[in-house]
């Protein structure tokens, strides 16, 4: 019993999704928006129901298969927000959907789920399910609007990529286990000298980096990102840019710094390696784009280089940047893809001439647009300025042990600075930019809608001018993963 | 003697699998599956040698029998033709094949570097049994996971194929 007490978060938001799926049947399609709005409430009632988990330490569940401590709170708390806002947007643009709208609520709760599992995950074979059903259900939901060949276009490619990460994945735990002869992370950190030098070992851990850096988007497993984004419905991307990177990332931090702490001195280059190539690689193919959900991609690709600067430091410093950066990202990216979403649906295009006259025909939109952008570029006083701060301080602080971290630093200020062109030029776009031929009639922003990104600029704000409630979480979080 | 039945079995099993996506003799789509079939029942030999009879029985029952009936189904009811040859990018031949190279050389350096089995023999001897015990004892969870898992996959199925109502 104290085990499903334990894993209630989850366990509420996977009743959640199948009663979502089960109500569908029943409701009538004007109801379809009451029944979105109850699963918000829901997850809302077990975003609050969070705080009353006050984990001491780190207690175990299912026979440690399942850990439940601050660190992974913290990710369920943010999967819980990012998942709110995602069936918000979802629900405010709901007629533009083909149907089955009670079935996409019920895929993305069961998403969500799996997100929530990744966080607690103690043991590989939870680790690899629970990343099985966060990947399967993205399958389906990038591919909803399966009339839109973009959609389909997008679902395949990641159905294929992702297939080929699950394989890398599954055989690098299937190494793992042939090293050391067990799945479970206690066991795993507890191993002998010797059996944690094994070369296998190593090679099953660098095949589980693969599977990681797949959902990181990650340079060189990165191919997908751009395509995935410009393809995928607005509110599948908004999730697929957040909650797929955040569970990389979350599995990330407690394989090296809890399960494999020999892996610690044995990454540090690659993750280096990977951080800088990152940053490298989405800041340049930035440039040139014309498709905002194209650039977000892109930009996704450059902040997984920012999350991992502040992995590679390996310092509580680091690790808590990168989660407050995760939690400044996570509202930056939900502004923007609100605005994509109604913009699309206005428009049906997503580039930069669509953008033309926004501020005259929504001065909202524009200003959520800005918002995001000013965020992502990293200006004082928004949240996106205060992570790439801590971020690069940590980077600076790690920088006295490894030289090679100045240089990531270079790279990361030069990043910066080449991505206020582009993030600048959407914001031209918007507010200087020259209409077309197309009707400038101001466009109506449904109030769910316009609840979401008044929330979500909000947030972007107060993460910015008062970031240290998150940053004392991040802190009690990273302190709970051992890290000093 | 285990052995030689190991390569013999994993030979085919990569031997078959690489002809089910790239059979140089054949475009069709039903010969592929049948070297799918081969590919599984090959499989399943290698599972026979680490004692795993119950799951060898259940690959070979439920994949390359029930499974792979309903591909050939699909296949057929939906007329599928021979595939049209393409002409494959020199770039992208030669960056599989790096590629494969790398990890071929990275793994041969690991079991080089460290010798295999160190560790603990298996815990299961591969009865339905003990099987059972583990799903439902230590592995509960995940298993459990599972079951949401392919409820997912069905919803999906049956979102992305259904007619549309009107």
């Amino acid at each position: 019993m104290n085990d499903l007490v334990l894993m209630g978060l989850e366990g509420a938001v996977l009743v959640t999704g199948l009663a979502v799926l089960l109500l569908d049947l029943w409701i009538t399609p004007d109801q379809r928006r009451l029944l979105g709005f109850g699963a918000i409430a829901t997850l809302g009632v077990i975003f609050c129901a969070s705080f009353a988990y006050l984990p001491d330490g780190t207690q175990y569940a299912f026979g440690g298969m399942y850990a439940l401590d601050e660190f992974a709170l913290y990710f369920k708390r943010f999967f819980l927000i990012a998942g709110m806002f995602v069936l918000l947007l979802s629900v405010g643009t709901s007629h533009a959907e083909e149907g089955g709208q009670g079935e996409y609520l019920s895929l993305s709760l069961f998403a969500l789920a799996g997100m929530m599992f990744c966080a607690s995950a103690a043991n590989l074979a939870l680790l690899f399910v629970s990343l099985e059903l966060v990947t399967v259900t993205f399958y389906v939901l990038v591919g909803f609007q399966r009339r839109r060949l973009a959609s389909l276009e997008a679902a395949i490619k990641y159905l294929i990529i992702g297939a080929l990460s699950s394989a890398f994945l599954v055989y690098g735990i299937a190494l793992i286990y042939g090293a050391t002869g067990t799945l479970d992370f206690r066991q795993l950190a507890s191993l002998p000298a010797a059996v944690m030098e094994s070369r296998i070992l190593w090679l099953g851990a660098l095949f589980l980096f693969v599977g990681l850096g797949f959902k990181m988007a990650a340079v060189p497993f990165q191919i997908w990102a751009p395509d995935v984004y410009q393809g995928a419905p607005p509110s599948t991307t908004a999730f697929l840019a957040v909650g797929s990177k955040a569970a990389g990332f979350v599995l990330l931090l407690r394989v090296l710094h809890q399960t494999l702490p020999v892996l610690e001195t044995r990454w540090l280059h690659l993750l280096m390696g990977v951080a800088g190539l990152s940053i490298a690689y989405g800041v340049l193919c930035a440039i040139p784009q014309r498709s905002l959900k194209r650039l977000l991609g892109y930009s996704s690709i450059a902040n997984a280089g920012y999350l991992l600067i502040g992995v590679a430091t390996l310092s509580a410093a680091g690790a808590t940047a990168a989660l407050y950066y995760l939690a400044g990202y996570l509202y930056t990216v939900l502004a923007a893809f609100i605005v994509i979403a109604v913009v699309l649906q206005h428009t049906g295009r997503d580039d930069f001439d669509s953008l033309a006259g926004l501020h005259q025909r929504s001065p909202l939109l524009a200003a959520g647009l800005t918002f995001a952008m000013v965020s992502l570029a990293g200006i004082p006083p928004l949240a996106g300025f205060f992570g790439k701060f801590l971020v690069l301080k940590a980077a600076l602080a790690a920088g006295a042990e490894h030289p090679g971290f100045y240089w990531l630093l270079g790279i990361a200020v030069v990043g910066v600075v080449i991505s206020l062109y582009y993030y600048f030029g959407v914001v031209r776009a918007v507010y200087w930019g020259t209409p077309g031929e197309q009707p400038a009639g101001p466009i109506r922003v449904e109030w769910p809608l316009q609840v979401a990104l008044y929330l979500a600029m909000v947030a972007i704000l107060w993460l910015g001018v008062m970031p240290n409630q998150i940053t004392n979480l991040a802190e009690l979080a990273v302190k709970s993963l051992g890290l000093r | 003697m285990e052995a030689v039945f190991f390569y013999l079995f994993a030979a085919a099993t990569l031997l078959c699998g690489f002809l089910v996506i790239a059979n140089p003799f054949s475009r069709n789509p039903v010969t592929s599956a049948m070297f799918l079939v081969l590919t599984i029942v090959s499989l399943a030999g290698l599972f026979v040698l680490l004692h795993a009879f119950f799951l060898a029985a259940v690959q070979v029952l439920v994949y390359a029998g029930a499974v792979m009936v309903l591909f050939l189904f699909v296949i057929m009811l939906l007329d599928l033709q021979a595939e049209e040859r393409r002409s494959f990018k020199k770039l992208a031949l030669a960056g599989g094949g790096l590629a494969v190279v790398v990890i071929a050389l990275l793994a041969h350096a690991a079991v080089r570097e460290s010798p295999l089995g160190t560790a603990a023999p298996p815990m299961v001897e591969g009865s339905p049994r003990a099987l059972g015990k583990l799903l439902f004892t230590e592995y509960l969870l995940p298993f459990e996971i599972l079951s949401v898992l392919l409820l997912v996959a069905m919803v999906g199925v049956i979102l992305l194929s259904r007619k549309e109502a009107k």
